[in-house]
């Protein structure tokens, strides 16, 4: 809402400067979005009077003219408008004056003759678009008066945020009922002088309100003698100045009073009406309309209409028809002012897609009382501006009066909630400033009645609110509460995933983090298996490609790879820590659960100048997986397994006692493909579900060994498919209980190897706790060991 | 024999001295000093000679014996002092060439921010919840005082999955679930994604807030200022002011919103502030006693206050990131920044 300051103080006086005031709104609530001096780049303009117009000798598109500004000698001026004859009174830019855009008026020749300044048009002054001609001023404007004050040039738009319970503070009045509160000065509405005559509005039509649910009240007037025209300056000036186009007196007077009073009206062609009358009802079945936008409307039965004896002619509180607008030859106007049900407003607008001006306010909830003020304040202006005559009375349906509830306020309370020490006479007084009704006041609380535009005060914290708010909440002291904790635990795995994704980052991982939005087509690329395609979907989507929520993270980490490596990053090790999701059966809300996923690509280092870059491999990969799963108190254990998604041979998943936790491996060539990835990427991806909630084991005190161990080594030649793993676990069952540890320190294959064969070298540390050992107390030991690797693996000594 | 004797001497002096490295020195000591030395020699000598010369060839020989034995400490101290700033000489280290770092990753900025937030409401007593991203209508609107057909629910452009069901829109439902399985004290936090149809340079579809509630005896709006302007001290600085505000919340009553000076003007007016020179950071308030009553919280007794703040906000604005967008694209160009 855009508020003019020069209008705003015809209700109310402003004791601050712009600047202030705009605090000072802040402070109330009224968010102000931007503050706008239309004028402030115009100096030295003032009002002219033409005096002679002589054609120019040498151009045929200018004239010559001498235009007095009220100093000694009038201005000769070049000028190319033809719509201004001598005599008329324009708003004139000396030499060294600046318009708007930082124009400024120089002296200067126009073929040989001298031009002293320009007389401007409206779009000039930046007052519209008008650039045919010159602006021509009212008669009796003051000759040589600045035209900043004349035009309100002077003036300050204050764009104003209205919140959605505030539906009073969309006009101008609100917003200078809210003020005048604030500065306990009063606000001045003004002042109805209707002179009705002739035959009776009752004789004349009548109003039947059949949904009273949807329309509470609905008043009516009837005007004849109408003469449509354009409206005056003043009224035009305001118009445009709250963003809005003059368009004739009519419309812009119930423009006009709706920006004043925050109240739509409608006008109706009188004439155009069936039967004169106005039925307040539902849309029949089938029914249609067109509106004043030209569009035909499909109307449904739960859209409130304002018909005649026959067909809809409006849409309530949304739009017009086109068949009773006011237009050329109308004489007669059926004026509407009505209240409607803020919801049957908001859905019929939604279910057009048809957001007016009207609709805006009237589902923010209308003032019944406003109405007719709205409907008296519109007569009069098209008495005085469109020779109206008003028919005696108002056609006043109101079969459901505004109930305004009486709410006990306990000044204790409000203090309590408040952390303040208003005295009672103190709250009291600030809701008697906003209008509210005060009665049976005591010391400890009194009975309080909102007046008529507050439907949103419907309780006593909504006035300990308002007490607030006029107090002003910078002036509510400053304190720290005790606060007591729950005995309950809301998070349990929020503090495990932190340290989680401290320790990935730690380990030289950088976190990524993408959108949970997925598509069916995302899981297909990436050659998930099926059950990733059932997936939990938007009905509403941004777009196909964001259709769903994610069911895994990979086809997020391998977009970010190619992304990535598109813009010329070579190295990448990083991983996400987020949810995915999956439908659940019957009414329940999606599964979500954390997974952790992993991405590598390129080199294993960052380039130093110390040593040659080697690439990411596969147990770069599987070290992170061990890392992730030994932060749970895990061992991975991975289960070769040839999912699509994964190069055979470099493919697992990965499982934890027996249960299928994740995969990891080295994507396939058709996966980087249809990503468009040219580099191997090494990918993982677990689930944290189960992880996340075992129980952290407390790991349990073992005394240091009193005697050194006895390290020994085994070299063996096996197959090069035993895997090292089944031969490692083979000797640690074999070696029995002196042996401690088991490690394997090289695996090697090529010459002198057999083709087919490597060579897998082993350390073994032997150690007892009662004494010192000698190769000759573990022979025994090592010989078992080596006999089971030779029967199981035909494993040979080397 | 005392010729003899400073002959060694003199000898012996030399040779040290002629000892070119440590090795030649060993061998010098050994062929002076050694069990089958000069100077052993020379004291076998001495026990020949008349018993009346002995204490004085003795004394003499002691003291070349002394003499030879600090000029080998010495010289060896030398070709010690040599060798070292050789070797060192050779182990010369170009300081300037850079150093051999561990890998160092990067947590996403956005839970660096988080992390911040989190710890300073620990710090207070509050204790991290969270509820799921997909919600039902009842959490995400209903419960909070927003019916269907309110007008606040214009301003969030929801995401449906289905009727009743909805991609949270803030961070505030979670307040309702915690409510609902606890009786008071509750003081919780709330991180998570929110999710509106909005998507262009400064808004993204998917966002991030933190959530706060307090329910307790006696809670006021005074504890709710105090609150987070301990909260804005700590995390944007002691000197930044902060401004309550009146605003409209279907939730909370009284709401408030709440700005601070513009942490790139210091609140002069530029850009960023739209030359206001406050920034919106938050909204808050007083639970509203409609939700407290969905909760089945008893409002004559107790009062709270709730507040909720854009983490991603506040994380552009720390960091100067000029598009929200930035921080879903996972350009590692961008996240290694932070
Ligand atoms: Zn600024």
């Amino acid at each position: 809402m855009r508020i003019s300051l020069n209008w705003l103080k015809e209700y109310v006086d402003i004791p601050v400067d712009a600047d202030t005031l705009a605090e000072h709104l802040t402070m109330l609530g009224l968010e102000i979005e931007a503050m706008d001096r239309p004028g402030a780049e115009i100096s030295e303009v003032y009002i002219g009077q033409i005096l002679s117009i002589e054609p120019h000798p040498d151009a045929d598109k200018l004239v010559v003219c001498r235009t007095d500004i009220g100093r000694e000698d009038p201005l000769q001026i070049i000028c190319g408008a033809t719509n201004m004859k001598v005599g008329d009174k324009v708003p004139t830019a000396v030499v060294g004056a600046t318009l708007p855009g930082g124009f400024a008026i120089t002296r200067r020749k126009m073929r040989g003759i001298e031009s002293f300044g320009m007389m401007c048009s409206p779009k000039e002054l930046g007052l519209g678009e008008d650039h045919q001609g010159l602006m021509i001023l009212e008669p009796d404007t003051p000759v040589g008066a600045d035209a900043r004050t004349i035009l309100g040039l002077d003036d300050v738009i204050l764009d104003i945020e209205v919140t959605p319970n505030r539906g009073d503070w969309a006009s101008m009045i609100g917003v200078a009922r809210e003020l005048a509160a604030f500065y306990n000065t009063p606000c001045r509405i003004p002042e109805l002088r209707l002179r009705e005559t002739g035959e009776a509005a009752t004789a004349l039509s009548s109003v039947t309100i059949e949904d009273p649910e949807k329309c509470p009240r609905y008043i009516g007037r009837v005007l004849d003698g109408v003469r449509l025209g354009p409206s005056p300056a003043w009224l035009c000036r305001r118009l445009i100045a709250a963003g809005q186009r003059p368009i004739n007196n009519v419309v812009d007077i119930t423009n006009y009073v709706l920006l004043e009073t925050g109240h739509p009206l409608h006008a109706f062609d009188y004439d155009k009406l069936a039967e004169n009358r106005i039925v307040v009802r539902c849309a029949r079945p089938g029914e249609s309309m067109a509106t004043l936008d030209g569009t035909v409307r499909q109307l449904t039965p739960d859209m409130l209409v304002i018909a005649d004896a026959k067909a809809p002619q409006a849409v309530a509180g949304v739009m017009g028809g086109a068949d009773s607008e006011v237009g050329e030859g109308t004489s007669r106007i059926f004026l509407e002012s009505a209240c409607f049900h803020p919801v049957s407003i908001r859905r019929t607008s939604r279910a057009l897609g048809l957001v007016t001006e009207a609709s805006q306010h009237f589902q923010r909830g209308a003032d019944p009382e406003m109405a007719v003020y709205a409907i008296d304040r519109a007569a009069m202006l098209m008495q005085e501006l469109a020779g109206a005559r008003i028919a005696p009375g108002l056609l006043d349906a109101y079969p459901r009066p505004c109930m305004t509830p009486v709410i006990r306020l306990r000044h204790a309370r409000a203090n309590a909630l408040l952390g303040t020490d208003i005295d009672a006479e103190t709250q009291r007084n600030i809701l008697r400033r906003l209008g509210f009704g005060i009665g049976n006041d005591t010391d400890e609380s009194c009975d309080c009645t909102a007046p008529t535009w507050r439907p949103d005060v419907s309780q006593e914290a909504d006035l300990i609110e308002e007490i607030a708010r006029l107090h002003g909440y910078e002036k509510i002291p400053v304190t720290l509460p005790q606060v007591r904790q729950s005995e309950m635990v809301f998070a349990p795995h929020e503090s495990k995933l932190r340290k989680l994704r401290r320790l990935l980052v730690d380990i030289g991982l950088t976190e990524l983090v993408n959108w949970t939005f997925s598509s069916r087509d995302n899981v297909l690329r990436a050659k998930l298996s099926p059950e990733y395609l059932d997936m939990v979907t938007l009905q509403n989507p941004l777009s196909e490609n964001h259709a769903t929520m994610r069911s895994s993270l990979i086809p997020g980490l391998l977009a970010n790879a190619a992304f990535n490596l598109n813009h010329g990053v070579e190295r990448m090790a990083a991983f996400e820590l987020g949810p995915v999701y999956k439908p659940l059966k019957n009414n329940n809300l999606p599964d979500e659960r954390m997974r952790v996923g992993v991405v590598l690509v390129g080199p294993r280092q960052e380039p130093h100048w110390s040593e040659s870059l080697q690439p990411f491999d596969f147990y770069d990969l599987k070290g992170v997986a061990e890392t992730i799963l030994d932060f749970f108190d895990e061992a991975v254990n991975l289960c070769e397994n040839d999912l699509d998604i994964f190069q055979p041979g470099q493919s697992a998943e990965i499982q934890v006692n027996g249960a299928p936790f994740g995969v990891l491996g080295k994507v396939s060539v058709a996966v980087l493909k249809a990503f468009d990835i040219e580099k191997p990427v090494y990918l993982l991806e677990l689930d944290l579900k189960h992880l996340l909630e075992k129980p952290k084991i407390h790991p349990q005190f073992e005394a240091m060994p009193a005697f050194p161990p006895c390290l020994r080594d085994m070299a063996v030649v096996v197959d090069r498919e035993v895997p090292v793993g089944k031969l490692l676990a083979a000797a640690a069952q074999a070696g029995g209980t002196l042996l401690k540890k088991i490690n394997v320190f090289d695996v090697y294959t090529g010459e002198p190897i057999p083709i087919g064969k490597k060579n897998v070298a082993l350390s073994l540390a032997f150690q007892s706790p009662d004494k010192t050992l000698t190769d000759a107390d573990t022979q025994k030991s090592w010989d078992r060991i080596l006999k089971r690797l030779e029967k199981e693996f035909n494993a040979v000594l080397r | 024999m005392k010729e003899q004797i400073e002959a060694l001497r003199r000898e012996a002096l030399d040779a040290i001295a002629a000892a070119g490295d440590l090795k030649a020195l060993e061998e010098t000591r050994v062929r002076l000093l050694g069990r089958k030395g000069r100077l052993t020699e020379i004291l076998r000598g001495i026990s020949q000679t008349p018993p009346e010369d002995r204490p004085v060839l003795g004394q003499a020989a002691n003291a070349v014996k002394a003499d030879i034995t600090a000029a080998i400490e010495a010289r060896r101290n030398a070709l010690e002092a040599q060798a070292e700033s050789e070797r060192a000489r050779a182990e010369w280290v170009d300081l300037s060439l850079p150093g051999r770092r561990p890998p160092r990753g990067h947590m996403h900025v956005i839970n660096q921010v988080y992390d911040e937030i989190l710890d300073i409401f620990h710090e207070l007593g509050f204790q991290v919840a969270t509820g799921p991203d997909v919600e039902t209508e009842y959490y995400n609107f209903d419960s909070l005082n927003t019916p269907p057909d309110h007008p606040a629910r214009d301003s969030h452009d929801t995401f449906f999955v289905k009727p009743g069901v909805v991609l949270r829109t803030h961070t505030s439902p979670v307040q309702m679930r915690v409510m609902e399985k606890t009786a008071p004290p509750v003081a919780v936090v709330v991180p998570g994604r929110v999710y509106r149809v909005d998507y262009d340079a400064s808004h993204s579809p998917m966002f991030n807030q933190v959530e706060g509630l307090l329910v307790d005896e006696g809670v006021t709006f005074a504890d709710l200022k105090g609150s987070l302007m301990l909260f804005i001290h700590r995390f944007f600085g002691r000197d930044t002011r902060v401004r309550f505000r009146p605003h409209f919340f279907p939730f909370t009553e009284p709401s408030a919103e709440v700005d601070i000076s513009c942490t790139v003007c210091k609140g002069q007016g530029c850009r960023v502030c739209k030359h206001s020179g406050w920034l919106e950071i938050l909204g808050c308030g007083m639970v509203h006693p409609n939700v407290f009553a969905y909760a089945k919280y008893d409002y004559e007794k107790y009062t709270g206050y709730a507040f909720g703040m854009g983490v991603d906000r506040i994380a552009m604005l720390r960091h100067a990131i000029s598009s929200i967008g930035h921080l879903f694209e996972n350009d590692l160009r961008f996240l290694e920044q932070f």
